[in-house]
């Protein structure tokens, strides 16, 4: 998995993209640190690029799900399709993460 | 046997030695012990019946799957290892129509084995596109349970403490960096008929107690999808060996 990152005054979107599995646990610290910046409100995962997501993937959203909730910042994933929205929506991960659709 | 330079291709009719050879490196008394492991003659002719690798990487296995073999088997991880050679692993008898492939675990990690297995199958014809994609994400997730949680030892729960991935990361690249642990076999066995699928993976970890397996994770929880999709996208999903072997079945 790659990223890229856009900052505005209060939001900060991620654009992921390739697959995001088991072996990308390395790069959840360097997601987390975006969240430190001061000000931001929003942190918005954009999953256009995403071609797969698995399990550990799955639970890596939710692990920034709680990092984002204890610093008040809301987390939204957004452009979801292909196999990356089966994942989700096998996961049912919507009763926990704001999925814009 | 004296071993030949990439991708051997079938030699004349009636000359096709058992076993072909990908990789240099792969001593005589290794293909005979293979040839005893998996009941070929090696004396026999006609179609060789397995591919012997010192060294896999993502384009030698596609050539390996290339020669139509039913065994592909890494024997080592690294050339410049010695005596790795002569690891174990794990067999299985030859059956018609599915292969049976053997990995270290070095090699199994990152190099997305199921995309490799499921481009394999759907060049075999046995996958067509609307089947592949929930075969290819339980084929997944049964794979990166034999790595992670069998093979590396590492626990589903390491990511549910605060923190936990920074554990699991530290953990992943510490088992990463054992060599006989990097050893361990990942094997992926496939056999098909006409409308059904079986493919098993087997590791050599210390297995689980499938029977403890929650049927539903909590909408919150780090870990635990994997069988969720399984149980949900496969026909049926059974662990046997002590937690060692993952058993998928699909209809075709």
């Amino acid at each position: 998995m790659n990223f890229q990152v856009r900052r505005s005054s209060e939001a900060i979107e991620v654009l992921l993209s390739g697959r995001l599995e088991f072996t990308d646990h390395d790069s959840l610290p360097d997601i987390v640190e975006l969240l430190n910046g001061e000000g931001t409100r929003r942190f918005v995962l954009d999953m256009d690029g995403l071609t797969f997501i698995d399990s550990a993937g799955i639970g890596m959203l939710l692990i920034l799900q709680d990092e984002s909730e204890q610093r008040n910042i809301k987390l939204v994933l957004r452009k979801l399709k292909g196999d990356v929205l089966r994942s989700i929506d096998l996961a049912r991960i919507g009763e926990v993460v704001t999925i814009e659709r | 046997m004296d071993g030949s330079p990439a991708c051997l291709p079938p030699g004349p009719a009636g000359a096709v030695r058992p076993f072909s050879v990908v990789r240099d490196r792969v001593p005589a008394e290794i293909a005979a012990r293979v040839a005893a492991r998996f009941g070929v003659n090696e004396a026999v002719g006609g179609a060789a019946a397995a591919v012997l690798l010192a060294q896999a990487d993502r384009d030698i296995l596609r050539g390996a799957f290339g020669l139509d073999r039913f065994l592909t088997v890494e024997l080592t991880e690294r050339e410049e290892g010695t005596g790795a050679i002569d690891a174990d692993w794990l067999g299985a008898p030859p059956v018609e129509r599915g292969f049976y492939l053997s990995l270290t675990t070095g090699t199994a990690y990152g190099l997305q084995c199921a995309v490799l297995v499921c481009d394999e199958l759907t060049r075999r014809g046995v996958l067509t596109p609307e089947r592949r994609g929930n075969v290819e994400l339980c084929l997944h997730e049964a794979v990166a349970n034999a790595i992670v949680h069998g093979n590396l030892g590492i626990p589903s729960a390491t990511k549910e403490q605060p923190e936990g991935y920074r554990l699991f990361s530290r953990l992943l690249r510490e088992r990463l960096g054992d060599g006989a642990v990097r050893q361990r076999r990942i094997d992926i066995f496939a056999r098909w008929s006409a409308d059904s699928l079986s493919i098993a993976v087997v590791d050599q970890g210390n297995g689980f107690d499938a029977a403890a397996l929650p049927e539903d994770t909590e909408s919150g929880a780090h870990s635990g999808r994997g069988f969720v999709f399984m149980r949900a996208l496969a026909r049926r999903i059974r662990v046997t060996d002590g937690g060692r072997c993952t058993l998928l079945q699909f209809d075709l």
